[in-house]
């Protein structure tokens, strides 16, 4: 753009200090990351369920196999039940690794089946032997196939369990004292430390999220109170600088000092009621807040009975609050001499806001500088880009421009 | 007005013919109000459909048209009468930016808002009967504000001109701003406008405008480049 404009500064160069950035901290999604965190410690006590049963299976069933059975065809049904575990432990197994829960009645169905089989194949002699996978190796697998469901349906199955061992020892006629003791015996130890698998499995899931959730919330509060501070403390620099004008009117008005017939006075308290609209507007959340800042200015410049005219080329860019300040201030304090009618524009250019107003020149004071063929121009600085001001009369208008370049 | 002497050139002294299209016939009315205090000016014919008019009146030189006629943008009219060398002045309460460059891409000779007033209208009228440029407040803030990635380049001087003349509305105070003359100031804006002839798709009134725009001096042919369609298949490939 124009270089001539530059070389023509005059008037106080002012650099304000850098505006910090705006926008708080983006709270996070307090439920999603607490169920992230669930999953995440959840997804580890799979891996160590898997692991303890397929590992037991493969290091300590299989190679009981091979002695057991009465009969050829008892064996078989052994390392038949022994296959089918497995094979339900694989399901189970990749299921539950790939984030999903494996069809718990029907795999459990499946063990039981399994369970009852052996147990009748394998006879009385070898009830209590190594040779018996089923009573601890089988137990293994169900906290897979019940994974994440209530504690009762493993309590269950581990009855069941238990029942059918009765059922073989009460068949194959060992009720001898010693043999129920050893029943009693077995019954606890194997079902013992499944339970507090699976148990542990879930308090830990359950913790993380209780623990994740709690973090997400105490981040949402200070989230919270951030941006509640900061938005008070925009709120009341907003306060200070409306009341430097108004304040001061309205106590000469009050104390007698200022005659509301004096056209100054008016003159003040229309520039007071004009800066007072627009830092209103400047805290509407709207799509586009210069357009409505000086929309806000024009509204009141109209109704005190000016024809003003509000044209706009392009849409500004998304500008900090203290950049429309700059640009829209000059001209609503240009607006308060206005007489007659007034042009406002707004034009946005590729890599800048142009604002603008032009209004019939008069004999009256000049809010916006003194008098002269070339007003005051000042450029404020920051890392935004600068907004320069340039104001002027030339006996036929009055010419206040605002011009902010991106850097 | 800025285009006196030389439409009496071309002319002859002859009165020149407009024809006006608008549906609105309380438009017509109204401009033809506002050219009747314009003895150079003479209104041939009126309607609301352009063929029909340019039938009664075929030699009008210049075709004053409302861009919306019965409800719809009448662009591809606006392409069809340019193409055919008819000088076209837009006139229009659509003063949205994309509208008015898409009116001088289509080949209008200019754009004029129906608020600009009698003497925005007579001026661009005299202006286009002589294939020269004449840029009122309204399009030249469309032309500074153009955010299209292939507008014409414009020198910041133009750009300023166009700027400040969209403010003010005064050549004067544009001038006194930028401490130049007055001539100067236009010679900045109606070469921005010259420059606009490249853009969109060829028209004869594009070339008329440019043709005359090299003869007066506005601007030299090398300043302009060669006119490049952006359909043609010599674009370099990147």
């Amino acid at each position: 753009m124009s270089t001539d404009l530059d070389a023509r500064a005059v008037g106080p160069v002012h650099r304000l200090a850098p505006i910090p950035a705006t926008g708080a901290p983006a709270p996070t999604d307090a439920a999603g990351a607490a169920i992230a965190v669930a999953d995440a410690s959840d997804r580890a006590a799979r891996i160590a369920a898997v692991t303890i049963a397929l590992a037991w299976h493969l290091a300590i069933d299989l190679p009981a196999l091979p002695g057991v059975g009465s009969s050829p065809a008892a064996s078989a049904v052994v390392a038949a039940g022994w296959l089918v575990t497995a094979a339900v432990g694989v399901v189970a197994g990749v299921r539950l690794l790939r984030g999903g829960l494996p069809p718990a009645r029907r795999l459990a169905a499946v063990l039981l089946v399994v369970d009852a089989a052996v147990f009748a194949a394998v006879g009385g002699g070898q009830l209590f032997a190594a040779a018996n996978w089923v009573w601890g190796g089988l137990v293994w697998f169900f906290p897979l196939v019940l994974w994440r469901r209530p504690v009762r349906w493993l309590l269950a199955l581990l009855g069941a369990h238990a029942v059918i061992a009765l059922a073989a020892l009460l068949a194959s006629g060992a009720t001898a004292p010693a043999d129920l003791a050893r029943y009693a015996m077995y019954v606890y130890g194997v079902s013992s430390l499944p339970v507090a698998v699976f148990v542990g499995g879930v308090a830990l899931a359950a913790l993380a999220q209780a623990r994740a959730g709690t973090a997400t919330a105490a981040l949402a509060v200070e989230a919270e109170r951030v941006a509640a501070e900061r938005v008070q403390a925009e709120r009341r620099a907003r306060l200070a600088l409306a009341s430097g004008t108004a304040e001061e009117v309205l106590a000469a008005l009050a104390a007698g000092d200022a005659d509301p017939a004096d056209p100054e006075v008016r003159r003040r308290c229309v520039l007071a009621a004009a800066r007072l609209r627009r830092l209103i507007a400047e805290s509407d959340d709207v799509p586009d807040p210069l357009l409505h800042e000086l929309r806000a200015a024009a509204d009141l410049a109209e109704r005190n009975g000016l024809s003003i005219e509000l044209v706009a080329v392009g849409v500004p860019p998304e500008l900090p609050v203290e950049v429309r300040r700059r640009l829209a201030d000059p001209l609503t304090a240009a607006l308060a001499d206005a007489r007659d009618w007034a042009r406002l524009t707004v034009v946005t250019g590729p890599d800048e806001v142009v604002v603008s107003l032009v209004t019939p020149d008069h004999d009256g004071p000049d809010a916006s500088g003194p008098p002269g063929p070339t007003g005051p121009r000042e450029a404020d600085g920051d890392e935004n880009g600068p907004v320069e001001h340039v104001h002027e009369r030339d006996g036929e208008i009055r010419w206040t421009q605002t011009r902010w370049r991106r850097t | 007005m800025d285009a006196d002497p030389v439409a009496a050139d071309v002319t002859g002294g002859r009165p020149i013919g407009v024809a006006i299209v608008d549906d609105h016939p309380v438009v017509i009315d109204g401009v033809r109000a506002w050219l009747a205090s314009e003895p150079r000016l003479r209104v041939l014919a009126t309607g609301d459909d352009p063929d029909a008019v340019l039938r009664a009146a075929p030699e009008a030189e210049v075709v004053l048209l409302d861009l919306r006629l019965h409800g719809r943008m009448a662009f591809d009219k606006l392409a069809e009468l340019s193409a055919a060398g008819r000088r076209v002045v837009v006139y229009s309460q659509h003063t949205d930016p994309d509208t008015m460059l898409a009116a001088l891409d289509a080949g209008a000779v200019a754009f004029l808002a129906k608020h600009e007033g009698r003497e925005h209208c007579v001026a661009t009228v005299l202006a286009a009967a002589s294939d020269r440029p004449y840029v009122p407040p309204a399009l030249a803030g469309a032309m500074v504000g153009d955010p299209r990635p292939d507008r014409p380049a414009l020198s910041d001087k133009e750009r300023e001109a166009l700027l400040l003349w969209f403010q003010s509305m005064s050549k004067a105070s544009v001038a006194r701003r930028m401490r130049i003359s007055e001539h100067t100031v236009k010679q900045y804006v109606d070469r921005a406008r010259i420059k606009y002839t490249r853009a969109g798709r060829p028209a004869a009134t594009k070339a008329a405008l440019l043709a005359r725009a090299i003869e007066d001096g506005l601007v030299r042919p090398e300043e302009i480049g060669t006119y490049r369609s952006q359909a043609s298949t010599d674009r370099p490939t990147p």
